[in-house]
Parts: structure tokens; sequence; C-alpha cells
């Protein structure tokens, strides 16, 4: 999945994903395409989203491909910072959190393995930490 | 309909079930031979043939195999198209048939198709490895799954509703010894099935299938004179729009199909008789009833859970089982649903006969790209 998000070590910024946007129309694209698809002219790549919140979503139970944890969850999320709906995999460790409308978060980790069978970054996103409760600072 | 531009006059199938002894090739022979026999005709007779199949490829490395089918049955020289386009490879072959035939360029074309999906360690159905979506994770269950999930929080569709999709089209299955699965099955036992992609339970999922099932297209002429034709009032094919955002709760490339369809037929939703539509899953069922303008959207649950759609209802939909209940020999289905219609038009469903059934719609849709899905075809036939 070369060039989809931005690659660690992640320093001041956050894992984004990485999609095309055209200058001349003023749209976001994801995953990059060759042409812009209203102009065909030529894209640049830019970051088109770290966070977002669920549109929907749902958890396979079955035959998990790709080395994925059985069960995965996966879904669409609509990026905060470019309004694109995203199809896109969901934290294991955080199934039971899934809601619609939920704000979640991008992370990239080694998840499953790739079409060579070798372990690899995958990008998915994460529910957002629950703020503290102010009231009890 | 005096002014159908082409009629169906031959159709053959097998039945959908697990032949571990057949293949890809051998099942569609049959069901050529099959048609071929039923429309009476001979095989050079024939001008163009359309084959449609998905996995034959990926599954067994064999392709371009139409022309080993058609000569199976004696027919060579003519062209011999091979067709893939998802689950829509069938009716795309249909669909093909049709307009050359309406383009005045042949008078007889056999549209076939055939799928094995029983074979070792087959995962779940999806868009291929160069797809950045199965690379994360997307099957077809998950793609229904999501849709089920988006529908029920737009419109509050229930998991009864979605259940008794699953319900109605087994029990219509009781009557048709072509479908894999004929047993009845209760709302209860639909939703304690186990879980395949929430909240899609395995009852809800249609089951795999080795099938196939051919058809012979002609001209009005030549239909006039062998008779039992079945007249194609309208066939089309739109592709996915790929909008973002995109629609989950509603199937809009359905909607712009059956719109284009009933105005090229001349006809509208409340004429039908009898419906065969896309139940890969219970919740496409509901969502094919609001695209092709059987109920306002948002109600197609209640339209299956008032009984609307079942035999003897006011508009019965899938009485064949649908895919739920034959299961999806995902190139062969486009055309098993055909064949449904066509049998029924025909008057010769026997038990699972719409009575006076005169006008049917049958429709299918095939793969999945970004949040749409990639073809929908409909075709709109016809014995008036």
């Amino acid at each position: 999945m070369p060039g989809i998000f931005t690659l660690p070590p992640y320093d001041d910024e956050p894992p984004a994903l990485l999609g095309g946007f055209c200058p001349v129309c003023n749209a976001y694209y994801f995953p990059r395409p060759k042409y812009c698809r209203a102009c065909l002219g030529p894209l640049k790549e830019t970051r088109v989203g770290s966070e977002g919140s669920i549109y929907s979503f749902t958890i396979v139970r079955k035959k998990a491909p790709l080395g994925l944890p059985q069960p995965y969850g996966v879904g669409y999320v609509i990026l905060k910072e470019t309004g694109l709906f995203i199809f896109s995999l969901f934290d294991p460790a955080t199934l039971d959190k899934l809601r619609i409308g939920l704000p979640v978060r991008l992370a990239v980790n080694t998840l499953g393995v790739d079409i060579n069978g070798s372990p690899c970054l995958r990008p998915y996103f994460t529910p957002m930490p629950v703020m503290s409760d102010p009231g009890k600072i | 309909m005096a002014n159908a531009l082409a009629a169906i006059v031959g159709l053959g199938m097998i039945p959908c079930g697990k032949h571990l002894e057949r293949s890809v090739i051998d099942m569609a022979t049959e069901a050529v031979y099959l048609a071929i026999k039923d429309a009476g005709i001979k095989p050079g007779q024939v001008d163009a043939c359309f084959f449609g199949n998905v996995l034959a490829g990926r599954l067994f490395g064999a392709n371009t195999i139409g022309q080993n089918v058609f000569w199976e049955v004696g027919i060579n020289r003519v062209p011999v198209i091979n067709v893939e386009n998802a689950c829509t490879s069938g009716s795309t072959a249909l669909y093909l048939a049709y307009n050359m035939i309406a383009a005045g360029q042949a008078e007889v074309v056999l549209a076939a198709s055939s799928e094995k999906m029983y074979v070792k360690n087959a995962g779940l159905v999806d868009a291929g490895l160069d797809e950045l979506d199965t690379l994360l994770g997307l099957a077809a269950p998950a793609t229904f799954g999501m849709r089920a999930r988006r529908y029920m929080e737009e419109f509050g569709a229930t998991e009864k509703q979605l259940a008794l999709v699953a319900v109605k089209n087994r029990c219509h299955a009781q009557f048709n010894p072509l479908a894999q699965f004929r047993e009845p099955v209760t709302v209860e036992e639909v939703l304690a099935s186990p879980m395949v992609a929430d909240p899609l339970t395995r009852l809800q999922c249609c089951p795999i299938a080795d099938g196939a099932a051919a058809v012979v297209v002609c001209s009005p002429a030549l239909a006039k004179r062998l008779g039992r034709a079945v007249n194609i009032e309208a066939t089309v094919l739109a592709t996915g729009d790929y909008a973002n955002p995109p629609n989950l709760a509603g199937f809009d490339t359905v909607r712009r199909a059956a719109h284009l369809a009933y105005e090229k037929a001349g006809i509208g939703p409340g004429d039908l008789h009898v419906v065969e539509c896309h139940d890969a899953f219970t919740i496409t069922e509901i969502m094919d009833y609001e695209a092709l303008g059987f109920c306002p959207v948002g109600q197609g649950g209640k339209l299956v859970e008032e009984g609307h759609t079942k035999l003897g209802g006011r508009l019965p939909v899938n009485v064949s089982g649908g895919l739920l209940s034959r299961g999806h020999p995902v190139g062969a289905s486009g055309l098993l649903q055909a064949a449904e219609i066509i049998t029924q038009l025909r008057g010769e469903a026997g038990e699972r006969q719409v009575r006076g059934a005169k006008l049917g719609l049958v429709q299918n849709m095939g793969g999945d790209k970004d949040g749409d899905i990639r073809a929908c075809t409909i075709s709109i036939l016809s014995t008036w």
C-alpha cells in the first residue's frame, strides 16, 4: 500500500492519509488517481485527513483475509479535514466501541500481511481518546 | 408487446448446488444444449454467442472458455465473446445479445453463463488484490454489513425486517426444485445463525453455488415462427457513479437503471406482476424495493413485513427463492434470475406460479467500488 499514508517516525504531525488534490477543481481524492476526474489535470499529493467520524461500519467474523485478526472491523470514515468518505480498517482492540458517529483518528501499525505474506503496515482508525471530565479536575 | 426488438425463445439451466465432479465448461455445455433444444433451433442458425463467467481464470487458470463451451454443442466460426462483469456477467451477456439483435446485426444469439465456486479454501468474494479496498479487508459481506447498518440507522429498519427477507425467499424455494436450499426457516433461526458481518447473519448472506444457465435470443420475426417467445421489452446496464460522499443507505445506481428501463419499456413499477431482484444479502432486497420504485425510500422493511412481496402478495419478489436460497454462482446468477421470470411468464412455474403473470422484471447487480456498485442490469420481459 505504498503512498497512501505518511510514514513513521511521526514527530510533530500525526499520521495522515495521503491522497490527491486538484487546485483547479478544488477537489480531493483518496486514494490518489492518476488524473483529476473532473478536468483530467495533474494532481498534487496531499494530506487528506488524520481524523474523522464513523459513517458506517461492520465487523467481519469469518475468513479474515491477508493475516488480519478475526474478527476485524471495517467501515467508512468521514474525514474532518476534507470531507472525503473513505473506506478503512478499525483498531482491532476497540471493536466493541464502534458506533456510527464515533470520532476516530488515524493510526499506522503492523497489521496483517501483504500479498507476499510478509507483515506490513496498515492504516486504521481508532476511537479518539475520551476527554477527561473538566469538572473533576 | 408488438414493438419489442428481441425475444427469448430458449432456456436451459442446471440445478444450483455443489457439483464437485463437474467443470465450468461441463455445466455450461449442458445449459446451452438444453436452451438450444428448448428453442427448437439448430446450432448452425446461431449468429453469435456471449459467455459470462467471473472466477474460472482466478480459480482454475482457465480463460476464454466460451469457445470451448459452444464448440461442445457444434458452434464454431461465428463470433464468440467472453464476458466478465462481476455478478452481472450473465445478465451482461443477455444485454449484449439483445443489443446485437436490436441493432439488426444478428438473428439468433446465445447468451450463456457458468460458475464453479465449490473449491477448497475459497475465501470470501472480493474485488481482487489490485484494489486498495481489498487490501484493507473489504469482502462482499462487509460491504453489505456496512450498508445494512447505515440503512437501519437512517430509517429505523429492524433486524426482524431484514430476517423476513430470508424467511420469505426460503419459503418460496420449497417450490423450486432447482434451488440449492429448500428448507423453510424462521425469523429466530435466521437471527440465531452465526454472525458473518454485523448485522448480517449467515442465513442473511447468499450461499455460494455451482451453476449454469443459457438463453436463446432472437429477432421478433423468428420468435413468431418458433412460439413460446418471451419478449424483451427493455434491457439496460448502468455503471456506478462512484460519487463521494457515497450513499450506503440506498442503491442510487439501481434507481438510475430502473428509470431507464421503465422509460424504454413504457411501463411503471405498478404494472409489474413478478420480480426477481438481486438478494445477495437480505439488506439488498430491501434497498432494491426502494430503488425499483416498489415503495418510498425507507419503507422497504415494512413492505416485506406486511407480506406484499411474497407469493400471493401484491408484487411477488424472488419467487424462485432468490440468491438466498438458490445460491449465487456469481457469473451465472444474472441468467438464472432471468430464467425464473421466463419460466413464470411462460406459465410453467408449477406450484410457485404467479397467476396471470405477463410482465416481469429482473434486476441483477455486481461488484463494489467506492461505496457504489460496479454494474446493475435490469430487464423487463413480457408475454403479452
